[in-house]
């Protein structure tokens, strides 16, 4: 098998590749595996509080298509609104970066990965919320 | 029922005829090529013992004069028999295929990586990322990076020591037939899952090693 050219190129200069720092409360983190190869994916997505991606980042330990497709997903996300990200289908993925049918997984994988982001960014939201909620309460029970 | 090539005996599906040993040259789950039980805990070396047997038995060099239904049957079987010792003597695979049996796929409702895997992946990866770089610039830095590698790499195989132990726990369950089914084959993608994530992350610690040896 051999890659295709867009492949070799975000694999070689993959794009965003880093993190940011986990407690940041605008920051989503989704941690993906596929069971089948061992590839583990990591994509972080900064959201602003209207829900817009401001940045994404990712470390990707797999082969070069897990890579490429996390490399390729970092850029197409940026700027786009969650539920537009939400909506991105990993076909997107495979006729961008070219994959043959044997790495299709690795772009399914890329699609779960920004939605376990954005889930946990929600869940994280929500969270604050709830704790914020949560401390006046506390205060009349003392 | 199946017609043996040679004598025409009629029979249930298995690899050789029960009359004249010719082999049938039809389909059979692995287990049943390998003539084993379907069972997961398998001794080890056993399995290499029935291979070699049967695979000289039905070996297409001692077909080559026999009539080609003959020779086909002899080649089908054979390619059935390697792919069956081939699925069933490692482990993880045989437990990846008892989950196929089941039609169920490793894959299937589990992309979430437990958080301690993950975290020993993502800890170990930057251990690497560090060596590389050290390669490059700092040979001495290098070298102590190396020798912390080889300290967490035994740990590593420590932990998938444990996993073999887990697993091999999982197979007699399921042979004994007592428990949940549900239960057992969710235990058993957890460990699976788990064995493979590790195994990749230990394939990248090796490649690490390897080029710090090289440099």
């Amino acid at each position: 098998m051999s890659y295709s050219d867009k492949v070799l190129d975000h694999y070689n200069n993959p794009r965003n590749v880093g993190s940011f720092a986990k407690d940041d409360p605008s920051v989503g983190t989704g941690v993906v595996g596929a069971p089948e190869c061992g590839d583990v994916m990591k994509l972080q997505l900064r959201i602003s509080d209207d829900g817009v991606i401001e940045d994404a980042k990712f470390k990707t330990f797999g082969c070069g298509s897990a890579i490429a497709s996390s490399s390729y997903v970092t850029e197409l996300v940026k700027g786009k609104k969650i539920d537009e990200a939400m909506a991105i289908k990993n076909t997107v993925i495979v006729k961008e970066l070219n994959l043959p049918p044997v790495k299709i997984h690795c772009s399914v994988l890329a699609e779960d990965a920004i939605k376990a982001a954005i889930t946990d960014w929600k869940k994280r939201k929500g969270d604050t919320r709830e704790a914020a909620a949560a401390e006046p309460a506390k205060a009349h029970k003392g | 029922m199946v017609e043996c090539p040679s004598c025409g005996r009629r029979q249930e599906p298995r690899l050789i005829c029960e009359t004249c040993a010719t082999p049938l040259g039809v389909e059979l789950d692995c287990f049943a090529a390998l003539g084993l039980p379907k069972k997961l805990a398998i001794e080890p070396g056993a399995i290499e013992r029935v291979y070699h047997e049967l695979s000289r038995r039905i070996h297409p060099d001692r077909y080559a004069q026999a009539p080609v239904r003959v020779r086909d049957a002899s080649l089908r079987s054979t390619a059935l028999l390697t792919r069956s010792y081939r699925t069933l003597r490692d482990p993880l695979d045989r437990g990846k295929y008892w989950l196929e049996l089941r039609g169920e796929k490793l894959s299937d409702d589990n992309k979430q990586v437990p958080p301690e895997i993950a975290e020993t992946v993502f800890e170990v990866q930057e251990h690497l990322a560090d060596l590389r770089e050290a390669i490059r610039a700092d040979p001495a830095r290098a070298r102590a990076l190396g020798d912390e590698l080889e300290t967490r790499r035994a740990a590593l195989q420590t932990m998938m020591n444990d996993y073999q132990i887990a697993l091999g726990g999982n197979f007699v369950l399921w042979d004994l037939g007592r428990s949940n089914a549900k239960d057992l084959a969710a235990e058993l993608k957890l460990i699976l899952s788990n064995i493979a994530y590790l195994r990749t992350l230990m394939r990248d610690v090796d490649l690490g090693l390897g080029s710090l040896k090289a440099a």
